[in-house]
């Protein structure tokens, strides 16, 4: 991937609260056209990176979004990206049409017909205030405004948070259908992993504030092997020091980084790594490792 | 939501979705596929997999695409696959079913060919 195209870049990023880091020296880069997952645990940081991207808080090392510092050009930054924090932060009072109105006024690369347009995806009304609203209704309408910038970056922290199932499914849908198109890159923040995974074309993992994954949905296909197997050899499979052993249908399986002698994959069959396995056993806590199984 | 199994990656299993689909007609030969950003809607999957699960179906001559407007469903299309499904019934499926059949003692008279039950 080359570095001219890429949207974000960091270089050892730290956000400290005090004494505490709450993202502790993390590298990536992020090109465009990208879904990123941006995945871990409450309090590993992922609201802290996000809030550093857009230029909300300070951090130290180095930092480039679309090419800007975004605490010193934070202004010109949020010209071509978007944000949708983690608290719903819609005034309740005003009505949908105003609130259109006012996006116009506030964003100068915002387009009110698009923002329509979008709306009329979802059953909300321009005359709805926000304050009736459901909450999936609510997130509905949020993407719809900000997805009507004319943006190349879109943020989005813990987006579905709340949300039943039906709801998630169409802001996903919106999202990927209406924002989507090889261009322009979004970052999700979840720790419902499992139901984005197939959306994702990448994924940044935190724990504790470290990045303990970056990387794109492809390469982690070829980069770890799970094998699923017979409980006969389930002590074989231990010996080999997979990351991680758990249990699918009809059996167990043992997930490893690269992949294990061969006489090991002999005694299994390979799936697929599922993300949500790689998740648990890249950010559980060590303690945890005896009650795993 | 959709859940994929952890057997094959996601494009492959889509590319079967899509293929069953074609074989039912849907869409007929010689109509355009719905675009990748539709199908990655509507499959909630990043649109990099839907267009590898579509350049699999056009490596297998399943889609052609027409310079500037799209894919397309090929002529011949639906014989091909049920071509393949065919021939994959008689060397998977049916040894299995007529070994079960003959552990169960089920004869070719014991068996609705018609469907009228």
């Amino acid at each position: 991937m080359s570095t001219d195209q890429a949207l974000v870049q960091a270089q050892h990023l730290s956000v400290r609260y005090g004494a505490r880091r709450a993202v502790d020296d993390i590298s990536f880069t992020l090109p465009k056209g990208r879904v990123v997952g941006l995945l871990g645990h409450n309090g590993a940081g992922k609201t802290t990176l996000m809030k550093a991207l857009v230029g909300l808080v300070k951090a130290e090392g180095q930092l480039s979004v679309l090419g800007r510092d975004p605490l010193r050009e934070r202004v010109a930054l949020l010209n071509e990206a978007c944000y949708i924090p983690d608290v719903a932060i819609l005034p309740r009072w005003i009505r949908v049409a105003d609130l259109i109105r006012l996006m116009g006024g506030l964003h100068p690369r915002f387009s009110a017909e698009r923002s329509r347009e979008l709306l009329r995806r979802t059953s909300v009304d321009l005359t709805d205030k926000v304050g009736k609203l459901s909450k999936g209704m609510m997130v509905q309408a949020h993407l719809a405004l900000i997805a009507a910038i004319d943006a190349r970056l879109m943020i989005l922290d813990e987006p579905t948070l709340g949300l039943d199932v039906l709801s998630r499914k169409a802001f996903y849908e919106m999202l990927i259908d209406e924002w989507c198109d090889g261009e322009r890159s979004v970052v999700i923040s979840t720790h419902q992993v499992e139901e984005i995974e197939a959306l994702l074309s990448d994924v940044l993992m935190l724990n504790e504030g470290k990045l303990v994954l970056s990387i794109s949905l492809e390469d982690m296909d070829r980069r770890f092997v799970a094998l699923s197997h017979d409980a006969a050899v389930a002590d074989e499979m231990a010996a080999a020091h997979p990351l991680l052993r758990y249990r699918v249908a009809g059996g167990s399986a043992a997930l490893f980084d690269g992949a294990p002698p061969e006489h090991v994959q002999a005694l299994g069959r390979r799936v697929r790594p599922s993300l949500v396995d790689l998740f648990v056993a890249l950010t559980r806590k060590p303690e945890l490792d005896r009650t795993q199984f | 939501m959709q859940t994929w199994d952890d057997r094959q990656p996601i494009y492959q299993q889509l590319a079967d979705l899509l293929a069953a689909q074609l074989l039912d007609g849907d869409p007929p030969e010689g109509e355009a596929m719905p675009s990748v950003r539709v199908l990655a809607g509507r499959h909630l999957l990043n649109p990099l997999t839907v267009n590898r699960a579509l350049q699999a179906l056009g490596d297998e001559g399943l889609l052609e695409n027409r310079r500037g407007i799209g894919l397309f469903v090929a002529q011949g299309a639906r014989e091909r696959l049920k071509a393949a499904e065919r021939e994959r019934f008689l060397q998977q499926e049916w040894p299995r079913l007529r070994e079960r059949l003959r552990r169960l003692d089920i004869g070719a008279e014991q068996l609705d060919w018609e469907g009228t039950r």
